[in-house]
């Protein structure tokens, strides 16, 4: 702690807390404050409770903890977005943010001009821009499509747009939230790499996300929330490792609990309340169009998925295959090469495995619904599960062809 | 407020204002002549009703109105249009960190420069109609402007914030402008009106400055010094009340949208 203690801070916030309105039924009308004055009962939230943490100038810090946990709250006190109710938050330096890529994007101006007003939306000046601006049309990969208007643009081609700006903003802190999720791989990874490189440019990065994967990549420390308090703060890989310890302690006592109530389906799912989806009902069939629920390695399953979404919006869908222990075992986006699937009243999904190659373990299978720049419309996890058993010698994630031979 | 740092986004205010004004019109049939043809048809159906139906005795009527109506324009714009400049941009305010100033500023700026291009056909059918113009006066006018730039500024402050909180208050300030404009000499001349409602009327703070807007261009005087002393205190006004206003209301913009 002492080599800490010699070294800038850059964020710090002390016994910080923060509460929310929630309001029954809210009127946002003067007439309806006025006539229905007993309307605006409200409880309020305490989101964030007598937080407080440093984060020093150079370093990358990840900020986990589940849905709802305070997290995001956190961030946006940072950036100023919101005030905390008490306590104190000093922020040193130009602060960039991955929260909203787009911001102030018109559709009918040109890719260019939509650079020029989206960085001085972050503070830019006129001449910074300038200097920027070669570089930012290159990482963003769009060529000449700069010139013509965005509303011409594919999704992806806005996202890369938005994120270019974002990132290549000479910021000193740099405040991202589960934003890398989107894009190609090969965006992704160029992404990742770009962060890397910013980090190493001495800009301080504080990264939200669900991916124990990324935040492992990128951050040296880790400050778990939960309950509105933080949990566990110190090295990312410590942190972590509690934080997915008690994911799967949470994870199967829902599980233990489910199963008591109803074997078949898992109809009452909890959903987070965001959640735009809902199940309807899952079917795990085999080969010969059997359910079953214990598999052998090198089977296929397919996983025929009927699930509800309040709204009618395109969507990508992301795939998740959990280990019991808490691996990520799989997941993959599929956005129906791009155009995304029109999510109804009631949608019909097939995912099949054509070739299970794990081994042996307990499973779990998520997937969440994903608008085109990264936004959540809902999940369902985990709506199903699957064992996989296997008596030969092996063990560890996956099957690979192997062999061992004396000469 | 900080005004150091909103000085320091200055390039996010002059990118709205462009983004405002190019955006507007990039889409429809004859662009940028809307900013001219709306004047110019509010000027040809009020000039129908008060100088043919209810013919008002003042010479060269049109003219009379014209220099009014183009600022009366202007400050009713930043009353009702000025209460969306905030709930307009929530998504960029929930999501992002600027001074919210900004909103409020780059709005009233664009219906400004909006004010600013009318006026160049004000001094085309001053020029044309052999009315002319007396530089002496003319010098006057940008101090004009600035007077009712701050005013400007100040009353969309005020509503930008409030209608964050009370969604329909847009109605009401259309109301409220509807009443201002006949409570102020935009379509009738200050000398018409009877003497015991000239004080109500000088309560208005748009009357001091379409009084120096029409001696400066329809009398080509030189402006009376109280009229301006007037007008300057009016804007004054509003924009410390605008500005006050604002600063208290802005840090719960985000858990009010």
């Amino acid at each position: 702690m002492d080599v800490e203690k010699s070294k800038d801070v850059t964020i710090q916030v002390r016994n910080v807390s923060k509460s929310f309105r929630i309001y029954f039924d809210k009127g946002h009308m003067l007439k309806e404050k006025l006539l229905f004055a007993n309307r605006n009962k409200y409880e309020t939230r305490k989101v964030l409770d007598d937080i407080s943490f440093d984060i020093y100038k150079g370093e990358a810090v990840g900020l986990i903890g589940i849905n709802g946990c305070g997290k995001s709250t956190a961030l946006k006190l940072l950036t100023k977005i919101i005030y905390p109710d008490t306590g104190i938050i000093n922020v040193k330096g130009r602060v960039s943010s991955l929260l909203e890529l787009g911001a102030g994007f018109h559709p009918d101006l040109s890719g260019k001009e939509n650079i020029y007003i989206n960085a001085s939306i972050f503070g830019l000046k006129k001449y910074e821009i300038d200097d920027k601006l070669d570089e930012i049309i290159e990482f963003s990969e769009l060529g000449e499509c700069i010139n013509n208007p965005v509303r011409t643009y594919s999704s992806g081609m806005y996202m890369r747009l938005a994120f270019s700006v974002a990132i290549n903003v000479q910021a000193d802190i740099l405040l991202v939230d589960e934003i890398l999720a989107v894009g190609d791989a090969g965006f992704q990874s160029k992404c990742l790499q770009k962060i890397a490189e910013i980090k190493k440019q001495g800009t301080t990065i504080v990264l939200v996300s669900h991916s124990m994967n990324q935040i492992e990549k990128v951050c040296d420390r880790c400050i778990w929330i939960n309950n509105s308090r933080i949990a566990a703060v110190g090295e990312t890989n410590d942190v972590t490792q509690k934080y997915i310890e008690y994911i799967e302690e949470t994870e199967r006592k829902k599980l233990a609990a489910r199963h008591i109530n109803t074997s078949e389906t898992f109809n009452d799912i909890d959903m987070k309340e965001e959640s735009k989806i809902r199940l309807l009902s899952v079917k795990l069939l085999d080969i010969n169009d059997n359910e079953k629920k214990i598999w052998g390695i090198g089977e296929r399953i397919a996983i025929k998925l009927d699930f509800a979404s309040s709204i009618d919006t395109t969507a990508n869908l992301r795939f998740e295959i959990m280990r019991a222990d808490g691996i990520l075992a799989y997941a993959d986006i599929y956005d129906n090469c791009g155009r995304g699937y029109l999510l109804k009243k009631e949608n019909h999904f097939c995912f099949t495995i054509k070739v299970l190659n794990f081994l042996a373990g307990k499973f779990f299978v998520s997937i969440y619904a994903e608008n085109g720049i990264g936004g959540l419309i809902g999940s369902l996890t985990p709506f199903a599960e699957f064992d996989i058993i296997d008596d030969s010698s092996r063990y560890g994630v996956a099957k690979i062809d192997c062999e061992c031979i004396m000469n | 407020m900080d005004i150091k740092e909103i000085y320091a986004y200055r390039e996010m205010i002059f990118s709205l204002v462009r983004r405002d004004l190019k955006g507007k019109y990039k889409n429809s049939l004859i662009g940028f002549m809307w900013t001219f043809l709306n004047p110019l048809f509010q000027l040809l159906i009020y000039t129908f009703a008060f100088s043919v139906v209810m013919p008002i005795n003042v010479e060269n009527y049109y003219m009379h109105l014209f220099v009014a109506l183009i600022p009366w324009i202007f400050f009713s714009a930043c009353l009702t249009g000025g209460a969306r400049a905030v709930t307009d941009q929530q998504e960029m305010v929930k999501k992002i960190y600027f001074p919210r100033e900004v909103l409020p500023i780059s709005f009233a700026t664009s219906q400004f420069v909006n004010m600013l291009l009318s006026f160049l056909v004000i001094f085309v059918v001053l020029l044309l109609s052999g009315i002319g113009i007396n530089l002496q006066a003319i010098v006057w006018l940008p101090i004009v402007f600035l007077i009712q730039y701050v005013l400007a500024l100040g009353i969309t402050m005020a509503c930008s914030a409030i209608s964050v909180y009370y969604r329909d208050m847009e109605q009401i300030f259309g109301i409220l402008s509807l009443g201002l404009m006949y409570a102020c000499p935009v379509v009738y001349s200050m000398d018409s009106v009877p003497e015991e409602f000239k004080g109500i009327i000088r309560l208005n703070p748009m009357t001091a400055i379409i009084e120096a807007y029409r001696d400066i261009l329809y009398y080509k005087n030189v402006p009376n010094m109280s009229t301006l002393m007037n007008a300057l205190v009016w804007a004054t006004a509003a924009l410390i009340i605008g500005c006050a206003i604002f600063d208290w209301l802005q840090r719960r913009f985000v858990e009010e949208f």
